[in-house]
């Protein structure tokens, strides 16, 4: 018992999962209806797209470095798909190209980063302005709705009780969370964070497993995006804006090091649900939209705080 | 006479070590107090803490019988102590003048606009008292060859017009007869009454500028002498402490078989020019040179970190060149850097991940990785190469530096390598764990791997070695047999070529 409780402890996710539970507790005060069964689901299925975007980059920042163009990228993709789904492209087709895209975004980031070794934060900063001015080339300042039902369903849909986007973003953590923690692609993702120096000298193909990590970052953006443009059952070259840099705190929130080397998908997760939570709360008591960045930004601020304080204590204990 | 500066009972403790252990030290003006003692024994740290850049746990520290406790090296520097290090600190793009009045040039009267004319002059006039007026003082001195550079430094240096100084290995980059004119510089700075500390292990020079000697082991005070009272020999005993003989131990074994051969290689930045060598296996070869002979640019060629301009390079008869690392490591190739924590491991990550890091994709063929198996593995290392940690799980940041290179040669081991380049495998460790690497080195050696050793400590490299290259100036200078090993013929071909 004793050991268990150490255990619990000394885990790197103890202080986010403690965090999560504060959050709830505050809100189930705030307002009754908050811990229904309704609106936890709610807060899931609006939780679902903001982690589909921000599995891949937790890859990407365990690697030490970063992607800012995953918002963008998931708009473009999303805008592609819609633009498909209406020119009767079938709606597997059209994903799969969607995602491709992605893929393709994906990839030449980890071409400018690895190979030309850009830095990565100019890197991506600069793909996001080629893909949010790509969507809005292809949309042309125009919206498309009424996409085909059989395509809507993964965004609006249901298997039993259960919202399909959290299926597909369970299934999506599930998959991540193997690949990251128990391949040696995983292992080699954290080692490159760690010291990317020594990773090369000790022949661990280091491009190449930068490179995947983008590619992976550009497909969780493209299904994130047709998840989005599903959901909202329409899609306009600017659908991804609230999202934005969320995605880049949900990651460093749940504990993802920017440093590299450190975090991983558990964390991301509890991370997309707090900032998810917050903005519930907010909406159910009624707080006025002008206030509401305000306090997503102090909560952004405090839990990263939290984070970094409980790890320099946890290294401590593994000297 | 007063000494100026007198050290008692000053105990350092880094996690693990004890760098100085009740350590004694005293400095008269006009005198030059040399500081010898193996790599690890403490003398880099004792001038650290008598320039504040350290805190000593305890003991105390008097400038003209004045107890000082100095918190940093600009504290130090206030009251008259300053330092020239063997690397050199200047700001490569700034000239002479610029890089001696840093941070305090001298300004028109009443602005805060540099005074240029007045910061040429007097840096002209500090370089002129040094003999060095022909040194251009106008250059960047990235422009400028190393002896100049670090007699920009002596003059930064005597600028503060200090008490005492400390040089640290200040003849490491210099050649022979930079050194001599550096050495004439000492003895001017001794005429003007400074006291001279002086950190080196070249035991050629003390007769030159010693006066007297302070010789530290394994942190501990050992004794402080005139110079010349003791042959050379009797003063390396008291280094090490122990017979020579005891430290490098060599089990004989025979070299059958070629393992890596390599012939006539260059690289592109020309730090590497038509080198050969061989390395037998069941041989440590060593390969001897100063500090920019090339060495570890030839080791990086060899592993194919860099890129080949020409050459051939040839593994168990198979030839390799131009192959990449992961190539090499699967044909048997290992490499264990010269910068053991930003090289060699991510010390961030666990000691177990840190062994498994060649090895993973052999260990775990089939993509899915199991932590329990590789701690199973790391720990059959812990036991074999006796690296002391109490858990596989610890950070490698949290290993004394021996522990480290332990976890870096298991690294090795466990990819099956049985070609090993060691880079100053034994840099910055204490002497017992230096005995330990060495004979790991000479186990493996017996048990059949070609290793090629990088060092530049002359006894190690004739202790370890079964044959030895030598390298001047990009190019393999010389060949020599163990039993024609000979620190002064080595020393030559080091500093001359061949």
């Amino acid at each position: 018992m004793k050991k268990i409780k150490q255990k619990i402890l000394e885990s790197k996710y103890v202080y986010v999962v403690l965090s999560l539970l504060f959050m709830m507790i505050i809100s189930s005060l705030l307002s009754p209806s908050f811990l229904t069964l309704s609106n936890l689901i709610t807060i899931l299925r609006q939780a679902s797209i903001l982690l589909m975007l921000s599995l891949g980059l937790t890859a990407v920042v365990i690697t030490g470095n970063i992607d800012l163009s995953v918002g963008s990228c998931a708009a473009l993709t999303g805008c592609i798909c819609a633009k498909m789904l209406v020119a009767d492209v079938p709606v597997i087709a059209a994903m799969l190209i969607s995602i491709s895209i992605g893929l393709i975004i994906g990839v030449v980031n980890g071409f400018l980063v690895g190979v030309i070794k850009l830095p990565s934060f100019v890197a991506t900063y600069g793909m996001n302005m080629v893909a949010s001015g790509l969507a809005m080339i292809v949309m042309n300042g125009g919206v498309i709705y009424g996409l085909p039902a059989k395509f809507t369903t993964i965004g609006i849909g249901y298997v039993g009780s259960v919202p399909i986007p959290i299926i597909i973003s369970g299934v999506m953590c599930l998959i991540v969370y193997i690949l990251l923690q128990k391949t040696t692609f995983g292992r080699n993702v954290y080692m490159i964070g760690f010291n990317i120096q020594a990773a090369g000298y000790s022949a661990i193909n280091c491009l190449g497993t930068l490179l995947a990590a983008y590619a992976f970052c550009g497909v969780t953006g493209a299904l994130g995006g047709t998840m989005m443009t599903a959901r909202l059952n329409a899609a306009d070259a600017g659908m991804s804006e609230t999202y934005g840099l969320q995605i880049v705190a949900a990651v460093v929130m749940g504990g993802t090091s920017l440093l590299g080397g450190e975090g991983g998908v558990v964390g991301t997760v509890i991370g997309a649900i707090i900032l998810t939570i917050i903005v519930n709360i907010m909406n159910i008591v009624g707080v006025n939209s002008n206030w509401q960045n305000f306090a997503v930004g102090i909560v952004i601020i405090l839990m990263v705080w939290i984070d970094i304080y409980t790890r320099s204590r946890r290294a401590k204990k593994l000297i | 006479m007063e000494p100026i500066l007198k050290v008692k009972n000053l105990t350092k403790e880094f996690p693990g070590v004890k760098a100085l252990d009740n350590v004694q030290f005293d400095l008269f003006p006009g005198e030059v107090h040399i500081l010898v003692g193996e790599n690890g024994a403490g003398k880099s740290t004792l001038s650290k803490c008598i320039l504040g850049a350290y805190q000593p746990e305890s003991g105390e520290i008097y400038l003209e019988d004045k107890k000082v406790d100095f918190k940093t090296p600009k504290e130090a520097l206030a009251n008259g102590i300053a330092a020239v290090y063997q690397e050199l600190t200047m700001i490569p793009y700034l000239n002479a003048a610029q890089n001696i009045f840093f941070n305090r040039e001298p300004v028109y009267k009443g602005t805060n606009i540099i005074n240029q004319k007045l910061m040429q002059t007097q840096a002209k006039e500090l370089l002129r008292n040094l003999n060095c007026e022909n040194i251009d003082t106008t250059k960047p001195v990235k422009y400028l060859g190393v002896a100049e550079q670090q007699m920009i430094e002596i003059a930064k240096a005597i600028s503060i017009d200090p008490k005492i100084i400390i040089f640290d290995e200040p003849t490491a980059t210099l050649s022979d007869r930079e050194v001599e004119s550096f050495f004439e510089q000492i003895h001017l700075l001794k005429k003007r009454n400074i006291g001279i500390i002086y950190v080196s292990h070249r035991m050629k020079e003390f007769h030159h500028i010693g006066d007297r000697i302070t010789v530290l082991r394994d942190g501990k005070y050992i004794k402080t002498l005139r110079e010349g009272e003791l042959s050379d020999e009797e003063l390396v005993n008291l280094m090490v402490g122990r017979d020579i003989a005891q430290v490098y131990v060599r089990t004989p074994n025979d070299h059958s078989g070629e393992a890596l051969r390599v012939e006539n290689i260059s690289d592109r930045a020309g730090k590497v020019e038509d080198c050969s060598l061989v390395v037998n296996k069941g041989e440590i070869v060593g390969l001897a040179g100063l500090v920019g002979a090339g060495r570890t640019e030839m080791a990086r060629l060899i592993f194919g970190i860099d890129k080949l301009k020409g050459g051939k390079i040839y593994l168990h008869g198979k030839e390799v060149s131009g192959k990449g690392p992961s190539f090499l490591v699967n044909e048997g190739l290992g490499f264990l850097p010269e910068d053991r924590k930003q090289l060699g491991l991510a010390v961030r990550a666990p000691i177990s991940w840190n062994i498994a890091a060649v090895s993973l994709k052999k260990i775990f063929p089939h993509f899915f990785v199991s932590q329990s198996k590789n701690d199973e593995i790391a720990d059959e290392y812990v036991k074999s190469l006796k690296i002391a940690t109490p858990s596989v799980k610890k950070m490698a940041r949290a290993l004394s530096g021996g522990n480290q290179q332990k976890v870096v040669i298991a690294k090795w081991l466990s990819a099956n390598t049985d070609v090993i380049i060691f880079d100053e495998p034994t840099r910055g460790i204490d002497v017992g764990a230096k005995m330990e690497i060495y004979a790991l080195m000479d186990r493996l050696a017996s048990e059949g791997k070609a290793i090629l050793m990088i060092s530049s400590e002359m006894q190690e490299i004739i202790g370890m070695s079964d044959r030895m290259y030598i390298m001047n100036n990009g190019s393999i200078a010389g060949h020599i047999e163990r039993e024609e090993f000979a620190a002064e013929k080595i020393g030559q071909m080091m500093l001359l070529g061949s």
